[in-house]
């Protein structure tokens, strides 16, 4: 791909200071992101995915400008989000909109239909009244709800109705960029069809790019055309999404894929040892290690370098990376058993 | 067929409210035979939860209204239960997992000393004794470590081990049924994975009954023996895991089955069943699917559809079923 990306993401890392601690103790950091770097062009649906805690969420929330990241720059359409004064950042924010997981708590109980979806353009002004009605009118049937409920509160509506007025809500302004955080993990499985359905479709209409946030593989696979595996905020495996699912390299990768209950097929199933470590002083070698069936000696202390092994698929495993000869001689590559 | 556990016959609840009645359950039927998973499947606000709720007589009465005809346990009629004697039942002979394991657990209570509780409450052993067995059931479900994670505070726990901690609870003293409600909902795919089996794995070598509610067809798809599908308060089909998913016979299965993403999908859209569930209070005539229903007729809304039971056990409320070769139901 040759165009020029809408977002540029360089060596990002956010830290987070862990409160207490003794006073002249060495303060500690939880490691939510680590050394990312991508970029997404206009009109993909970039995924990303992992279990909770892995920093997927934080990722987002620096994209858009909500974290201020420790390291590393993000270029919204070649300008610096992070270093741009206070009003620009404004302007600039208002091309990327997000959609919330929970739409029972995005929403604000005491705000009507029409405040809510007309909120975004209330704050960047220039609207009159009537023009934010009709723009209003015009949304709710893009996103499938009726003229009738504008006067109406979110308490009124179901779960999968609330999360259409958040998406309502994000695309108000036109933006370029939405980010969708598990847009339907907190609905009804019979639910989850209909809103992806309409995102895809707005997606068409609108030109949208969609940075598609989740930790349903089976969703990811339908709706992205690239993806991103991130485990404890560093990337595993990355790629086109054909290229993942038809061979997933990263044993993270595996597993996950592994886990979805499928009513298809009866797979063979690796299922994971044990819970995600805690983000404060993560491993220092390979952030997988603990969990990993097919950990060695040097996953211990060495991270795994993004390897490209073929064209727009990235992988950060020994078993594919390997060892120097140096490291090798040391004993490096021996497995690690774990069943004593 | 005679091994029934739980026989639950007729049950209604409704809830008056200010502007009218919501009917939550609407007279259902569940047998659970003993050693047997039978899931529970329905969108939100079908009235699965109120069920579970009403069979452990935890409903508060008002606002809650229960008719029931009977609930059979084992040969014991429960609803002629004194609240002392149900006292008993519950984590005795029916206990219950939660949906959302941080809510259940009292967070200023260590969880050991929680499962301490039921060993003390039902099978009077002193302290020192239950923390013994406290330990054991940790260990049942695969915590590591269960001596020192028995002195951990819920919040200090993830996600997928404090299910586990409700799990070994609801374990601890080896109930005749155990009731689950959404046990995995909350919790990461990995995660889910884990859990599921070991609930599978105990339930099995136990020979304990298991109820699960869930919204979730792959999660049945994996766990349950026979399923049920509730929409709206009612029961819409019954059938054994394997049939009801190689060929559902009612709309509302097939249109659930279908919302599934799988791996196997090429399309990009998904399969959806449009609108949504009825509010409770304003449920329409006739069939409470038909507005939802792609193949519904005049008689539909008009009349609601009988359960009607068919020669292999499954049962069926509908009067168009699909892939259905006895011929069309009418009456």
């Amino acid at each position: 791909m040759s165009k020029n990306p809408i977002i540029k993401i360089e060596n990002l890392y956010v830290d987070f200071p862990v409160k207490g601690g003794l006073p002249f103790q060495k303060k500690k950091h939880i490691s939510a992101v680590s050394d990312v770097s991508l970029e997404i062009y206009p009109g993909e649906t970039f995924g990303i995915v992992g279990e909770s805690g892995c920093g997927k969420s934080t990722l987002a929330n620096a994209m858009v400008g909500m974290v201020k990241p420790t390291g590393g720059k993000v270029i919204f359409k070649d300008k610096d989000l992070f270093s741009l004064n206070r009003t620009d950042f404004k302007k600039t924010r208002s091309d990327m909109q997000m959609i919330f997981q929970d739409p029972f708590s995005s929403l604000n109980p005491r705000f009507s239909v029409f405040q809510l979806i007309s909120e975004p353009m209330f704050i960047r002004g220039g609207f009159t009244k009537k023009e934010m009605e009709q723009r209003v009118l015009e949304l709710l049937k893009l996103v499938g709800l009726d003229e009738k409920d504008l006067h109406r509160y979110p308490s009124d509506f179901s779960g999968g109705q609330k999360q259409r007025i958040g998406i309502a809500r994000a695309i108000s302004l036109n933006p370029d960029l939405l980010i969708c955080d598990e847009p339907v993990s907190a609905l009804d499985v019979s639910v989850h069809a209909q809103i992806l359905n309409l995102l895809i479709d707005l997606q068409e209409h609108l030109k949208l790019t969609y940075v598609f946030i989740s930790h349903n593989l089976a969703v990811v696979k339908n709706v992205c055309d690239r993806i991103l595996v991130m485990y404890l905020g560093k990337v595993m495996e990355f790629g086109s999404t054909k290229a993942i699912y038809k061979n997933p390299l990263h044993p993270y990768t595996n597993a996950l894929i592994s886990a979805i209950l499928d009513l298809d097929i009866k797979r063979e199933k690796t299922i994971l040892k044990g819970d995600i470590p805690s983000p404060i002083d993560p491993p220092k070698g390979c952030r997988f290690w603990q969990r990993c069936p097919y950990a060695m000696e040097g996953c211990i202390d060495i991270p795994a370098p993004l390897l490209e092994v073929e064209e727009n698929h990235f992988v950060a495993c020994h078993k594919l990376s390997g060892f120097n000869e140096e490291q090798i001689k040391n004993g490096l590559d021996k497995r690690i058993n774990k069943d004593e | 067929m005679s091994d029934v556990l739980l026989g639950l016959k007729n049950l209604k609840v409704i809830f008056p409210a200010q502007q009218g009645i919501v009917r939550a359950v609407e007279g259902i039927d569940i047998d659970i035979l003993k050693g047997e998973c039978v899931a529970l499947v329905g969108e939100s606000g079908c009235g699965k939860s109120v069920t579970s709720l009403a069979i452990m007589r935890l409903l508060n009465t008002p606002p809650a209204l229960i008719e029931v005809e009977s609930i059979n346990l084992g040969g014991d009629e429960i609803t002629k239960y004194s609240e002392n004697k149900m006292q008993d039942v519950r984590g005795k002979q029916i206990s219950m997992i939660f949906q959302d394991a941080m809510t259940a657990l009292n967070p200023v209570m260590t969880v050991g000393k929680q499962i301490d509780e039921v060993f003390i409450k039902h099978n009077k052993l002193s302290k020192k004794e239950a923390r013994i067995e406290t330990i054991k059931a940790l260990r049942l479900v695969g915590i590591p470590e269960p001596e020192s994670r028995a002195k951990a505070f819920p919040h200090q726990l993830s996600g997928g081990l404090r299910q586990r901690v409700l799990i070994a609870m609801a374990f601890a003293c080896m109930p005749k049924l155990i009731i689950a409600d959404e046990p995995t909902t909350a919790l990461d795919v990995t995660i889910q994975a884990q859990v599921l089996e070991v609930l599978r794995n105990m339930q099995k070598s136990h020979n304990v009954s298991l109820l699960l509610i869930t919204h979730d067809l792959s999660v049945v798809a994996h766990t349950a023996d026979t399923v049920y599908v509730m929409y709206s308060g009612k029961i819409v089909e019954k059938a054994k895991v394997e049939d009801l998913f190689r060929e559902p016979h009612h709309p509302y299965t097939e249109g659930l089955l279908g919302s599934i993403p799988r791996l196997s999908d090429t399309t990009k859209h998904f399969v959806q069943i449009p609108d949504s569930v009825p509010h409770p209070m304003f449920k329409p005539t006739g069939c409470y699917f038909h507005p939802r229903c792609k193949y519904a007729t005049d008689i539909c809304k008009e009349k609601m559809p009988p359960l009607v039971r068919l020669d292999n056990g499954r049962e069926i409320r509908c009067y168009h079923p699909i892939n259905f070769s006895g011929g069309e139901n009418n009456e």
